[in-house]
């Protein structure tokens, strides 16, 4: 009865996250069809929530193992021996924990950060703390599939995205604005669809992987069968509702902040996202969609004669994206140290329970701070001013009420 | 752990993406000129209207059907390149 509580309370916290990662990676896809009005924001939202639910069921094979730097499991995605039960389970938990907290803080302050980072981090942060430092984690692949990566791809997405603007820019010179703007919001609607399609395929695997190991730890499935299919059917359901609540925080800071942007550069940053994710993923390498969509942006900025680029803004993406996986990770390690103080009462039942009621606590003290300041469909494109941040904007507020 | 053979996957997505994450949006581009070129007033019932002549919309036409093609074989080479490459000779 115990084991089967906790069971479903780590399920309910992957699909929690799943839900965070849905709606932290809206932006991604319609931030900039949002921008320039391609599409009304409710409608953007809900393309790219049905484009997520078709993209988690294309997935071609869902990796088992749901992340090769944590030492946990082995190739087959069987957990590593004398690792069983009560112990992986609190890895887990501890970690998607870490990944959720640091995914509603970065909403909160409207950061794009990557959702797998979060993951990855949370995770991390419990195998340090569970196995050990060289015991838990894989540092040389640390190092090769997730820092290597998240340097290169936003560069490699930006130089696309700057070669793509500058031809279209260069072949559509003499057509009027207007016009333009017009035309391309269909290529616009087009390529933004393709990156949700990429990132339903993507993102929603990673949490089919956590619950199926959750399952094997508890015993209910083989290591060796194959992914139950509610288990899919949640995941599929659970991105896909939080990409339709959309991160609107989030879709204001990429589509608003970077780059003021247009038509042509919307189709630009997508299509060049849409190529990079997809065929990344083709050759085997999980690209973190935020990073790539950031440096699309960034690129059109840059590919467009005069365009005024925000570094500063970007600057402070950047800085978000450095301190992801480490932040992430220091929450998973105390997320999984007070579960583990707690593990003797009731079969380990409480220190879950503990952890659950913080993360709840958090949870609800973050949407409090973001009713203060909200950002939703009908203000998601006003005018960028710095005095609007979330910071700023808190103390404005503040200071209002006080008068 | 060779810096290289981390980073040589990369130069691959580079190259696919700018030829198609740049190159399919410029194929685009070049629709949109096409029925641009191909405005011209139009005299119907003594009204000056601006329509595009059958030209250009077939040129125009073609670039987006390529695109959408492009599109579409790339999405089949994405779920099931066993079975796709093969069947158009890449195999």
């Amino acid at each position: 009865m115990t084991e089967m509580l906790i069971l479903v309370l780590v399920i309910g916290t992957a699909l929690a996250f799943d839900f965070t990662n849905g709606f932290h990676d809206t932006g991604n896809a319609m931030a900039t069809s949002i921008a320039t009005g391609a599409l009304k924001p409710k409608v953007a939202v809900t393309i790219s929530a049905v484009a997520n639910l078709i993209g988690a069921f294309l997935s071609i094979e869902v990796a088992k193992t749901v992340s090769k730097v944590v030492k946990i499991q082995t190739a087959s995605g069987a957990p590593v021996s004398g690792l069983t039960g009560h112990r992986l389970m609190m890895i887990v938990f501890a970690g998607l924990v870490g990944g959720i907290l640091w995914n509603l803080v970065t909403w909160l302050l409207g950061l794009p950060s990557s959702s797998s980072h979060a993951l990855f981090g949370g995770l991390i942060g419990a195998a340090i703390a569970s196995l050990g430092w060289s015991q838990g984690v894989d540092w040389r692949l640390v190092i090769s599939s997730i820092v290597v990566p998240a340097v290169l791809s936003p560069i490699v997405a930006g130089i696309i995205a700057a070669v793509g603007t500058y031809l279209i820019y260069r072949i559509t010179n003499k057509v009027s604005e207007e016009r333009k703007e017009k035309g391309f919001r269909w290529g616009q609607i087009g390529s933004a669809s393709l990156v949700s399609l990429a990132h339903g395929t993507g993102d929603a695997q990673k949490t089919m992987g956590v619950i199926f190991l959750a399952l094997v730890a508890h015993g209910t499935v083989n290591s060796d069968s194959a992914i139950p299919f509610w288990v899919k059917l949640l995941c599929a359901l659970a991105i896909a509702l939080g990409t339709y609540i959309g991160g609107w925080r989030i879709i204001r800071t990429l589509g608003k902040g970077l780059v003021e942007i247009s038509s042509p550069q919307g189709m630009a940053a997508e299509a060049a996202s849409a190529a990079v994710i997809l065929s990344s993923s083709h050759l085997g390498m999980a690209l973190s969609t935020t990073h790539v969509a950031t440096g699309s942006i960034l690129g059109t900025g840059v590919g467009k004669k005069g365009a005024r680029v925000r570094w500063h803004v970007a600057g402070r993406l950047a800085a978000g994206w450095l301190i992801t996986l480490p932040v992430a990770a220091v929450v998973g390690g105390i997320c999984w140290w007070i579960a583990n103080i707690l593990r003797a009462p009731a079969d380990g039942l409480l220190g879950i329970l503990v952890v659950f009621s913080i993360l709840v606590a958090a949870a609800s003290y973050i949407y409090a701070r973001s009713r203060k300041n909200p950002v939703h469909a009908g203000n998601v494109n006003d005018e960028w001013d710095q005095s609007r941040t979330p910071e700023a904007a808190t103390t404005d507020t503040q200071v209002r009420q006080e008068a | 752990m060779d810096f290289f053979t981390v980073i040589e996957p990369i130069w691959k997505v580079l190259a696919v993406g700018l030829l198609l994450g740049a190159g399919l949006p410029a194929l685009f581009a070049l629709g949109v000129r096409f029925l641009d070129i191909g405005r011209v007033p139009a005299t119907v019932d003594g009204h000056t209207r601006v329509g595009t002549t059958s030209v250009a919309k077939i040129a125009a036409g073609s670039c987006f059907l390529v695109v959408a093609l492009v599109i579409a074989l790339g999405l089949a080479v994405l779920i099931d390149s066993k079975a796709v490459l093969p069947a158009i000779g890449l195999g």
